[in-house]
């Protein structure tokens, strides 16, 4: 730390943005502290059933990631805490945490969950909403990481019960509060969310009526492990609904209750909840949703808004719910509103889901107060939107919801970008903090003859109490090649890993089974163990007889004993065939190509030079700056112009960026690390190598074929008329803007995303020049979502004309005799509208670059329907590819704000960081091998591997598969399909398979 | 007249060290039973007493500081505590259920205070378990509040009562015996419900609506209790009929 | 040992889960406690598309009455993008070939079973073992028998 920069970063708050840029800031060689209030990590996403718009189950795609925040050993989660204190500057800083107590001690509590069972008290579950109970001592939900207990404290009445039932002595009721100080180099926060408190919209009824219930409430009523088993149910009597109504903008564009910004989020999960209640209810279930704009502005999101209407038949209707009444006698809840025809109404439902919107975090002033860092008017970290990830203290970094609300991949978008922020700052204390284990020399037990230890786990009495523990010991004694078996309390313990280690040795064993619990959680901690015991990880096997055998036949422990003894012998007989594998490693040069030199390639490219990388950017036009050189003014006001100049000086005068212009990339080979690429310019090619690539070629402008554009020469685009504003050529008096031309439509079903926020932009410009002006926007959704609500408002109150039609009844534009005319039907008034404008602004789409897909063919990565770049996985990795190393950002991924473009081209840097920063990349030893013999070069593999790591190679005139085990994801796809069984998953080759499924139906023969 | 068709049947057990081989005198309608120590007394014995037809049950032990047993009568006064609980709950009402703590020395013969609980009984009438229209309602709360009494939740709280309520908790704090009251009331309330439920589930599957009707509670707060019994492996929902799932008791060991 | 002692008929069921999803879920089920009949043992595969035809044979070669192969829910749970689509194809096929066997149908099943669907993991393995004694054990175990 020659310049006394840490390396060293804290995260507050634990949601799936504070995970993300903690694995990030980790995986790039920084310590992390990921802080959280709460007692364990994975804040409201842990609580979500399902995520639109893929439908994932929310859990199921968290989990690995909790468990990946839990094992890093660059991370140390603090839970249960407090930040209470900063001091310091960036690259140093003196942190005060209070951790308070949870009355267990969590490095003996294992999670094991029998003080719950016991315990006599019963308290409020908060996880599930209130909906159903847990006992006084608890874990929030069983997927919890850290999976340590605590003693709800308020509920407690010290019975003592849990503290003799504990087999593992980890209650500790003396326990007190304590005080952690940290030193760190930079500081991310990532504090979420605070729901809208329902119960403020009294007019909606919520905690009056039970059958009114919370957006959030709804999610663990749909889910599988939620109070009703995951059928929808009425909290008042329990019967499955028949008719449920979801209210829209419950707290959120509502100046009545003060929050007048949108919460962006809602629409969709509102959508994405009424197809899962209809998925999920066994019975005829009608949905109707209430709301005032669908804002499905997102990628793929008006394509899923599409489906609901259409698939599964949920019914839209566009008005402001005035109030719910109960119907006492039957608990059914009347729906008072207005209909777009002006006329009350009412109608009655069984169930009123409300969407309620975003709050910033409870102790936003707090805060504030101990980071030293300023809040807007809302209460959420006051950020600029050419720095969208820095708070106003140097140093101090934000992402997720406390940024703005937004949705789960936007926060992951900004996690990885924020730890991208986090991480220049320190880059000079890059693996200074972190230390890499060593690992005794291996032995090579290739040529012995199997010798299996069995360590059999009691897991205090969840298995011992149920399965007769000596018993199944002794039976394992009796198994070919198994010279050693013995039980323990806990086997996961730190005492029993050098028991484990010292048996190893005593008993020269070559292969080590557990039988404990699952090895979905517990695999990695024994593997560490041989390894310190130089064996190799993969000589180890696990039987789960304590989460598939002791917990689910607890009445039969007879039966649950020969089950244990029956899966204790198939995993015998699969340690047998076990061979080490290797981890393949592969070296990485530590050099970017970004493609693309708008305002996202270049933030990539100074992000990663920041950190002491070396970058290609190439861009084809003659001249940086892509898209932003169109744009004159922000919605906030800003000049961009000034913005772009800085930044296309910074990327010039950069030392680390080589600068291709009017330059194209015209072949891509090789893998993650070690890219071999060809650049065309100025007439000659050249070849350079580099580890990562960054896509961010950006998007176009449609050219409108609609509404006369190109025939009259009052009829322009909204850049255009922006280009007139900011030049001072406009004087027109009466302007109509008609949005989504080449957009949501048959062609392009999806949203622009930015025209909305560009028209009440240009519209408020107007209403300044000139604020005789007429402006009337003709629109089917106003999707002015998050903090640009503010501005509708403002556009509104300054007598910009919103006005809505539908796909059924387009406006007409027409050229009667030199006069321009637009024809519209208004829905207040019923009747079709004639007006004479002298300009007709058409917002149209943005569109993917004609040459995304010939960069898509180079680089082997999809595209959508629509030809913008896809994703690896929409939700939690929004800048990856599937193919490693090749990244995302941008317009090139989907129309995007400034803001939002810079945020994932920090996030790609990052996301690239994980991978340059390291020497060489060390990978999961579990991949396919070939037998070149047996191979027949039929290419079945190569077509079957979704992630493209089989090549065709000549070897020895004959053409045979070849697996780049950089790029191999081990799911074993390729060997079952593979005819002539020549190529192999290992670890889960045939024949440890069969010798498995023999085994688990017979006895084994003893040879 | 009705009342003096029979006499109230009454079982009454006493502790041994009470009247150490002394001659009792108690009426004949009193069936007395010898006990080491009424401390010992199970709960749900006391329970199966009346299930098997007694109009009333009366505890009879040492005083406060005279048990054998160091504090076995003040257990069992606390066990009574909790059983008026149940049987309130139960619809034979606590009066059923008298505990006195009786020294031959101090409080003279026993006999006059046998007489008055005796009268007690005659007032409130034979247990209802003897009339036929209300018996199999009366057999499913006994039913329920035995198992309520085996619960472990219930003994634990109970076996902690002292500790907690007289000494300290592990916090070093001492809960007040009002709030452990409040404490106790709730938990016995829903162990006799959720056991209820359980009972009533066991032939047949029932919708929350039945259910709610026949324990004459809010369908809301039986469903709460429904989640929790899911929870803990009591009940599952059986199938669904129309929009109404139902629900039947899984086997509890 | 009564000789005439009449027991009820076991099946044993072998269930090939993958790690990520079904594996996961039969896990929810230890951790909710979820009781369900002792008759399957669980071979955990990373993928339910690793799932190779040849190890349905074998178990009810080996004397298997039934078999059940249970991967991410269709389309998208995937961890591996599309495994359990091949999973799908080779479960739909294998079901005729075994039906030539002389074994029914009905003794292979396919499930998708999601992390957070312990529940439905105990209900699925709950339905098989009482399907099973309907149908008896595998014809394969009785030839097996008669030798």
């Amino acid at each position: 730390m020659a310049d006394g920069k840490v390396g060293a970063v804290l995260v507050v708050g634990g949601g799936v943005a504070g995970i993300q840029a903690s694995l990030d800031l980790a995986d790039s060689g920084f310590k992390v502290y990921l802080l959280d209030e709460a007692p364990s990590i994975g804040g409201v996403m842990a609580q979500l059933d399902k995520t639109f718009p893929t439908n994932d189950c929310s859990m199921c795609i968290l989990a690995p990631k909790l468990v990946a925040a839990g094992r890093h050993s660059n991370i140390t989660l603090i839970t249960n805490a407090e930040v209470m204190a900063v001091d310091g500057e960036p690259g140093n800083f003196e942190v005060k945490i209070l951790k308070r107590s949870r009355y267990i001690n969590e490095e003996k509590c294992n999670g094991c969950g029998l003080c719950a069972q016991k315990c006599p008290v019963e308290a409020i579950d908060t996880y599930n909403k209130g909906l159903t109970d847990r006992s006084a001592i608890y874990v929030e939900f069983p997927q919890a990481v850290p999976l340590r207990f605590k003693i709800d404290r308020e509920k407690c009445i010290g019975c003592r019960t849990c503290q003799e039932v504990c087999k593992a002595n980890a209650v500790e009721y003396d326990q007190k509060d304590t005080e952690v100080v940290l030193n760190v180099g930079s500081i991310i926060l990532a504090p979420g969310f605070e729901p809208f408190d329902a119960r403020l919209k009294s007019e909606y009824g919520y905690g009056r009526y039970q059958n009114v219930v919370t957006s959030m409430e709804f999610e663990r009523i749909l889910n599988a492990s939620g109070p009703y088993g995951g059928v929808v149910l009425r909290p008042s009597d329990g019967e499955i609904p028949r008719k449920i109504a979801f209210v829209q903008c419950v707290g959120s564009r509502d100046a009545q209750v003060g929050n007048i910004y949108c919460s962006a989020a809602c629409c969709m999960y509102g959508i994405k909840e009424a197809i899962i209640a209809k998925e999920h209810v066994p019975t005829k279930l009608d949905c109707t949703m209430f709301y005032m704009d669908i804002r499905a502005y997102g990628k793929e999101f008006d394509a899923y808004y599409k489906r609901a209407q259409e698939e599964y038949s949920i019914r839209f209707v566009r008005s402001r719910v005035a109030r719910i009444t109960e119907d006492p006698s039957t608990g059914n809840l009347l729906v008072h509103y207005v209909g777009e025809d002006e006329t009350p109404r009412v109608e009655e439902f069984d169930m009123v889901v409300l969407s309620t919107g975003m709050k910033p975090p409870k102790n936003f002033e707090k805060l504030a107060k101990v980071f030293g860092i300023k809040i807007n008017k809302y209460g959420f970290c006051e950020t600029d939107p050419f720095t969208p990830l820095e708070t106003s203290k140097p140093g101090i970094y934000v992402c997720g919801a406390f940024n703005s609300p937004k949705d789960i991949p936007e926060s992951v978008a900004q996690a990885s970008g924020a730890a991208a922020k986090a991480m220049a700052v320190i880059a000079s204390g890059r693996g200074k903090l972190v230390a890499a284990k060593e690992y005794p020399p291996e032995i090579d037990v290739t040529s012995e003859e199997p010798r299996i230890g069995v360590f059999i786990c009691h897991c205090g009495i969840n298995i011992g109490g149920f399965v007769n523990v000596p018993e199944v010991v002794e039976y394992a004694k009796s198994l070919p090649n198994v010279v050693y078996a013995e039980g323990n309390l806990y086997t996961c313990s730190d005492d029993t890993q050098k028991r484990i280690r010292e048996k190893i040795q005593e008993f020269r064993l070559n292969r080590v089974v557990v039988a404990s619990c699952t090895p979905r959680t517990h695999e990695p901690l024994f593997r560490e163990t041989l390894r310190e015991a130089g064996l190799n990880p993969y000589l180890f096997e696990m039987a789960n007889i304590r989460d598939q055998c002791s917990w689910v036949h607890m009445h039969q422990p007879k039966e649950a004993t020969e089950k244990a003894k029956d899966l204790v012998r198939s995993v015998v007989a699969k340690a047998r065939l076990l061979t080490p594998l290797k981890n393949p490693t592969v070296n990485v040069t530590p050099v970017a190509l970004i493609i693309g030199g708008g305002v996202s390639g270049m933030t990539a490219a100074l992000e990663l030079a920041a950190q002491g990388f070396e970058v290609h950017l190439v861009e084809k036009e003659k001249e940086l700056g892509g898209h932003l050189r169109k744009i004159y003014y922000t919605l906030e006001g800003i000049d961009p112009q000034k913005f772009l100049n800085n930044l296309v000086k910074s990327v010039m005068e950069n030392d680390r960026i080589h600068v291709y212009l009017g330059a194209e990339v015209t072949e891509v080979s090789g893998f993650v690390g070690n890219f071999k690429s060809k650049i065309l310019h100025e007439g000659k090619e050249k070849l350079v190598e580099h580890g990562v690539v960054i896509v961010a070629v950006g998007a176009t402008e449609y050219q409108p074929k609609e509404y006369l554009y190109g025939q009259d020469p009052r009829v322009l685009t909204q850049h255009e008329l922006e280009e007139k504003l900011a030049k001072g050529e406009f004087n027109a008096k009466r302007i109509v803007m008609i949005q989504c031309v080449g957009a949501r439509n048959e062609e392009r079903p999806n949203c622009s995303r930015i025209c909305c926020g560009q028209a009440v932009k240009n519209a408020l410009k107007i209403k300044d020049v000139n604020p005789e002006a007429e402006v009337y926007v003709l629109y089917k959704d106003i999707r002015t979502y998050g903090f640009m609500e503010e501005y509708y408002r403002e556009a509104s109150e300054k007598g910009v004309l919103f006005i809505n039609y539908t796909d059924a009844c387009k406006p007409k534009v027409s050229n009667e005799n030199g006069v321009l005319k637009v024809s519209f039907w208004e829905p207040v008034l019923k009747q079709e509208v004639e007006i004479e404008p002298d300009l007709v602004i058409l917002s149209a789409a943005t569109i993917p670059n004609p040459d995304n897909k010939h960069v898509a063919e180079m680089l082997k990565v999809p595209l959508t329907k629509e030809g913008f770049f896809l994703e690896a996985h929409m939700k939690l990795r929004p800048v990856d590819f599937q193919t490693d190393g090749v990244f995302l950002c941008g317009m090139a991924h989907s129309p995007k704000f400034i803001d939002e473009c810079i945020a994932q081209a920090c996030a790609a840097a990052a996301r690239a960081a994980t991978i340059l920063s390291k020497k060489y990349l060390e990978m999961e030893g579990i991949v396919a091998n070939v037998d070149e013999d047996l191979c027949s070069g039929c290419r079945i593999c190569e077509s079957l591997c979704p992630y493209g790591a089989i090549e065709m190679t000549e070897k020895a005139g004959k053409v045979v598969a070849h697996v780049i085990e950089a790029l191999c994801k081990g799911c074993g796809v390729c060997g079952t399909a593979c005819p002539t069984k020549a190529i192999v998953l290992g670890h889960f080759t045939t024949e440890e398979i069969l010798a498995q499924v023999r085994a688990v139906l017979k006895e084994m023969i003893a040879e | 007249m009705e009342m003096e068709a029979e006499p109230p049947k009454i079982v009454c057990f006493m502790c041994n060290w009470v009247f150490c081989g002394e001659e009792l005198q108690v009426p004949y309608n009193f069936n007395v039973f010898r006990v080491p120590c009424i401390g010992r007394m199970d709960p749900v014995l006391i329970l199966e007493t009346f299930a098997n037809g007694a109009d009333g049950v009366m505890l009879v032990g040492c005083k406060p500081a005279d048990c054998h047993f160091v504090d076995g009568n003040l257990h069992a006064e606390r066990a009574v505590k909790m059983l008026k609980k149940l049987l309130n709950l139960a619809g034979l009402g606590h009066g059923r259920l008298k505990i006195i703590l009786f020294s031959p020395l101090e409080d003279g013969n026993f006999d006059k205070y046998a007489k008055e609980f005796s009268e007690e009984i005659w007032v409130l009438g034979s247990s209802p378990l003897k009339n036929a229209e209300l018996a199999p309602k009366i057999t499913a709360n006994l039913a329920a509040a035995k198992n309520a009494a085996s619960a472990f939740r219930l003994r634990v709280l109970l076996g902690r009562e002292e500790e907690l309520t007289e000494l300290e908790n592990a916090y070093g704090e001492r809960i007040s015996e009002k709030d452990y009251d409040a404490l106790l009331d709730d938990i016995v309330n829903a162990e006799f419900v959720r056991y209820k439920i359980h009972y009533l589930t066991r032939d047949k599957p029932l919708s929350v609506r039945q259910l709610a009707e026949m324990l004459g509670l809010k369908p809301s707060i039986v469903l709460r209790h429904i989640t929790n019994m899911r929870r803990k492996g009591m009940i599952s929902m059986y199938r669904v009929e129309g929009n109404t799932p139902l629900y039947k008791a899984l086997e509890v060991h | 040992m009564s000789a005439h002692e009449k027991r009820e008929f076991e099946p044993k069921i072998v269930g090939f889960l993958c790690n990520w999803c079904s594996y996961a879920g039969a896990d929810l089920a230890g951790v909710s406690r979820i009781q369900y009949p002792p008759n399957i043992r669980v071979i955990r595969v990373m993928c339910s598309g690793r799932i190779d035809p040849v190890f349905i044979l074998e178990a009810f070669k080996n004397g298997a009455d039934g078999v059940l192969v249970s991967g991410c829910h269709l389309p998208s749970d995937c961890h591996y993008l599309s495994g359990n689509f091949k999973a799908l194809r080779r479960v739909t096929l294998l079901r005729r070939v075994i039906k030539e066997f002389g074994i029914e149908p009905e003794r292979l099943r396919l499930e998708w079973i999601s992390a957070s669907e312990g529940d439905k993991f105990a209900a699925v393995v709950r339905d098989m073992v009482e399907q099973i004694k309907k149908l008896g054990p595998s014809p394969l175990k009785m030839k097996e028998g008669e030798e």
